[in-house]
């Protein structure tokens, strides 16, 4: 246990945790040039594709230090991004220390302090790295005086790197040997396993990544998961390579994987505690939680008649992705669909587009919402998670909604910019703090509905991407909020409806109506855009009747063509989503978030 | 047999206009070779279908088939008749430009066998003639009529394009209105559309030119229904217009579901359940007849659901459904489906429903295209 390391790696995304990963595995052989893809511990398209780790994994290195002797060093990656916030504070939990990645170019960003709070009250060792420092406009000194005014290191603390040309790569594994303390922990106490991941395997069932934090753990031993109290056989254990290498038994201090025949993958929870089933632990690890979605939209197919292939593709997305949640929901402007519960609004994003793209389904979301707390006059409370089914406003008494403490790093000459984008988006001020001269560090809470309408688009329009942005989830508090609903044709479209706040209504109302007048194509008929709140209707706008379409030529030459024009603008039209006598486009349901653009 | 209407297509012109995308080609090289082509080409396919076509009318379009000689067209007439079996009285139309023919050759025409012809006046503004890149002036336009007239052509039509950029309101009805005093009885009234590969498209591609937006095109053609309508030219078909039977018959074949064959450059041809179309070039089209007898560069067999929208679309576009007959071809399939939006259109006045008929009413025709893409 002794030669063991476990460490991750914290960054902002683009940092380059991946390619210094990568310089890891290659400088210990722990793989060949040629199999360290771009990025080696990303495999998923669409995640290498934004750049970001969303599934973590760890990988198992062998590494002789210049004390001569042999190293066991345990990578333990994290998922960069807010929305997995548990996922990354249970990797960090499984190790003792980070490396801490910051770009010399860009400086210390809103990730990098939030994931390194994180990582300090995990009590791990931070090894800060000055990484890309070949880079022309690497600012070494500057950074190096951001990262000891965020740590309190010394100025020889900090490694100087760059994946890219390999400088540093020795320097970082000597310091993990050196600096990082070995795992405490009993091999002969009674076993205390933390699940730090799990995926799932067509035919192993789900496959659990783990850090023995107590005892050992042998192949066909008879164990019990804690938080889901059920009990399985180890099959197989081992640990991690490039691919799983069998073994016959993990000691405290280790990382690897078990495979215990757990047919459903969400019975491998995140943060969950493996312990015998004889001579059990009396407690599980600490920090277990079940994940609860923050955000939730609702999903239907295009086509009516591919509910079932939804239903199909869902559930076979569920059995790689414990985090999302669905049930059946029915509107009545949309038909039958799902209300999905996701993460965040990049989990949000990533779900809809692996659907469309790996599991081919065409569907509509509808804008996303938090979960409301709503106090109802009759004494009866009520959880919302959809717009549609907030109760009318006479029966209110109060509304809770969700809301976070919110870190933006941006150069100081934005300031204002962001203090007025925050206000416009209820944002309350905290605290201002400077990482240098030319960067501040702000401080805000926030209601979530507003983050995530479009608060990262606009930061980023009205900071140039220079800000970075994160946020925690810090409670519920009282709103004035009201339900603003869509009328079309004086028919309610429940897919529109939205809870803003009652100052916004009136703008939110005005804005929605003219954004669906511009995307609602004339029709048949007139179509009238009304929003209201309860019975009272804010604002109008009018989609006029189409006057002409229809092609003046249709001859001999012209029939098939014709034809084929036709058949085109019919699948157009499936495209669309008929609500009473009108068809709305895709486009439309997420107009909202499209205001201002 | 089945009643079958031909098609012969004449690719050259003494210019290219610049809206029109047809194949045309400016020279008068390859003229004789080409009727030798469409001789063959003739008897190619009068071997394949003329045991079950009986031809009820001939139609020469183009490019400009007025800039043969009369006798040119007469050969393929004569050949034709020679190898299919032809109506006693067929309809023999031919498009004409004005300025291609004088009064000596649209006798000589007559006289050959052609009794309808359909002159592509287009406009009778100067200015709008210009931008057309049209030949001809209002004068030889209005001449060009009473020729015909006078060598003794009782069936006359003419076209006309509405909705050119900057064309007012007042410069239509005042085309209309010249249209309707003249000795004919057929008018053909096109919208502009922009077709891609000619000039305009690309005018408006580099904003040179602007179009006039559907409001407007809209006006401009419930005026044009209405004002031809009332000057006693009953609408038949989305852009034609006739005073009672004077009809255009061949056109009418199309619209009415009937078999066509087309010889010549990009002439398409629709036999039973089958669609075809010939090469467009010149070269092309020539190189395979001389080798196969014919020049088919594609075809499409048409499924029976496509068959039925084909139907549909045009007996709408045109004459109506006539429902008895439609559901004898296809089966009651379709009504039963179509139920319901047949009710919310008559409702709306899209469409008049009865005694075996459903017709769009002049509202339905002005947004046909609509109305036909939401049939199931």
């Amino acid at each position: 246990m002794i030669n063991i390391r476990n460490f991750c790696i914290i960054a902002h995304i683009d940092h380059g945790k991946s390619t210094i990963a990568d310089c890891l595995l290659e400088t210990t052989a722990t793989v060949s040039f040629r199999e360290a893809k771009a990025q080696l511990l990303d495999d998923l398209d669409l995640e290498r594709e934004r750049g970001i780790t969303i599934k973590s994994h760890a990988i198992q290195m062998k590494y002789t230090a210049k004390d001569n002797l042999n190293y066991i060093l345990n990578l333990i990656d994290t998922p960069g991004h807010v929305d997995f916030s548990y996922e990354v504070s249970r990797s960090l939990a499984a190790c003792e220390g980070a490396l801490l990645v910051v770009d010399a170019a860009q400086g210390v960003e809103a990730q990098t302090i939030s994931n390194l709070y994180l990582a300090i009250e995990a009590g791990l060792e931070i090894i800060p790295v000055l990484n890309k420092i070949d880079l022309p406009s690497a600012e070494i000194d500057k950074v190096k005086g951001q990262i000891i005014d965020l740590i309190g290191c010394r100025d020889s603390d900090i490694i100087l790197a760059s994946a890219k040309t390999k400088i540093g790569i020795e320097e970082i594994l000597e310091a993990v040997v050196t600096k990082i303390r070995p795992p405490g922990g009993d091999p002969d106490a009674p076993l205390q396993a933390l699940i730090f991941d799990s995926k799932f395997d067509a035919f192993r069932g789900a496959v659990a990544f783990i850090r023995v934090v107590n005892g050992t753990l042998r192949t066909k031993d008879k164990i019990r998961f804690f938080a889901i109290d059920k009990e399985f056989e180890a099959e197989e254990i081992g640990i991690l390579g490039l691919k799983k290498i069998k073994c016959d038994e993990l000691a405290a201090g280790n990382v690897g994987y078990l495979i215990a025949g757990v047919r459903d993958v969400h019975d491998a929870k995140v943060g969950d505690t493996v312990t015998h089933k004889k001579d059990p632990a009396d407690k599980p690890l600490p920090g277990y939680k079940d994940v609860k979605p923050m955000v939730y939209s609702g999903l239907y197919p295009t086509d009516a008649e591919k509910f079932e292939d939804l239903r199909d593709a869902l559930e076979k997305f569920r059995l790689n992705d414990s985090a999302l949640i669905y049930q059946p929901e029915t509107s009545a402007a949309l038909g039958f669909g799902f209300r999905c519960g996701f993460l965040g609004l990049l989990h949000m994003e990533i779900v809809q587009e692996r659907l469309y793209r790996e599991y081919n389904q065409s569907i509509i979301t509808t804008l996303p919402n938090v979960e409301y707390h709503v106090h109802k006059k009759n004494g009866v409370d009520i959880i919302v998670d959809n717009p549609a089914e907030m109760p009318s406003v006479g029966d209110i008494d109060s509304v809770e909604e969700p809301y976070v403490k919110a870190q933006i790093v941006c150069p100081s000459e934005y300031v204002g910019n962001i203090m007025k984008l925050s206000m416009d988006k209820r944002g309350t001020y905290k605290n201002i703090s400077y990482i240098d001269p030319t960067r501040a560090d702000l401080q805000f809470e926030f209601p979530l509905a507003e983050i995530i309408f479009d608060y990262f688009d606009k930061l980023k329009s009205t900071t140039r991407g220079y800000a970075s942005f994160d946020y925690e989830y810090i409670g519920y508090r009282e709103s004035d909020l009201v339900k603003l609903d869509i009328l079309l044709n004086n028919e309610p479209v429940d897919a529109l409806s939205m809870i803003v706040h009652r100052d916004n209504s009136y703008v939110w109302g005005q804005k929605v109506s003219s954004k669906l007048k511009e995307l609602i194509p004339r029709q048949m008929f007139e179509i009238n855009i009304q929003a209201a709140i309860g019975t009272k209707v804010i604002s109008k706008a009018v989609v006029k009747a189409l006057r002409k379409n229809v092609l003046a030529k249709c001859y001999g030459g012209d029939i098939s063509r014709k034809r084929k024009l036709l058949e085109k603008q019919k699948e157009g039209k499936k495209r669309m989503k008929q609500v009473g006598n009108v068809e709305i486009p895709q486009e439309a349901f997420l107009a909202v978030l499209q205001i201002d653009k | 047999m089945n009643e079958t209407a031909l098609y012969i297509h004449i690719p050259f012109c003494d210019h290219k206009c610049i809206y029109c995308d047809f194949y045309s080609i400016i020279t008068t090289d390859n003229i004789s070779s080409y009727k030798e082509a469409l001789i063959k080409e003739i008897d190619y396919y009068s071997s394949l279908y003329s045991e079950e076509s009986y031809i009820t009318s001939i139609y020469f379009g183009g490019g400009t088939p007025s800039l043969m000689e009369a006798r040119y067209l007469y050969d393929i007439i004569n050949h034709i008749k020679t190898k299919f079996h032809v109506a006693p009285a067929p309809e023999i139309s031919m498009e004409t430009n004005p300025g291609t023919v004088n009064k000596n050759k649209l006798k000589e025409f007559l006289r050959l066998g052609i009794n309808r012809i359909s002159i592509g006046v287009q406009s009778f503004d100067e200015n709008e003639l210009k931008f057309l890149t049209r030949i001809h002036d209002k004068k030889t336009a209005i001449a060009t009529v009473f020729n015909a007239l006078e060598v003794g052509f009782e069936n006359i039509s003419i076209d006309l394009i509405f909705n050119l950029p900057k064309q007012t309101k007042w410069t239509w009805r005042r085309n209309i209105e010249i249209a309707t005093l003249l000795p004919i009885n057929h008018i053909s009234a096109y919208s502009l559309i922009l077709e891609r590969g000619t000039i305009l498209n690309k005018m408006v591609l580099d904003g040179k030119v602007a179009l006039q937006d559907e409001d407007y095109d809209a006006d401009l053609y419930e005026i044009t229904i209405k004002e031809l309508e009332e000057r006693g030219f009953q609408q038949y078909e989305v852009s034609n217009f006739a005073k009672p039977g004077f009809e255009c018959l061949h056109n009418t074949a199309y619209w009415r579901y009937k078999n066509y064959i087309g010889f010549g450059t990009s002439a398409h041809s629709f036999m039973n359940d089958k669609r075809w179309w010939n090469y467009s070039s010149l070269k092309l089209y020539q190189a395979r007849v001389a080798e196969k007898g014919m020049a088919e560069a594609n075809y499409e067999i048409i499924s029976p659901e496509e068959s039925i929208s084909e139907y549909i679309m045009l007996a709408l576009r045109s004459y109506g459904i006539e429902i008895s007959k439609m559901e004898k071809r296809f089966g009651k399939e379709w009504m039963e489906k179509n139920m319901n939006y047949l009710q919310i259109l008559t409702d709306n006045n899209f469409i008049i429903v009865n005694n075996n008929w459903i017709k769009l009413t002049k509202k339905g025709y002005t947004i046909c295209d609509e109305i036909i893409s939401k049939f199931k």
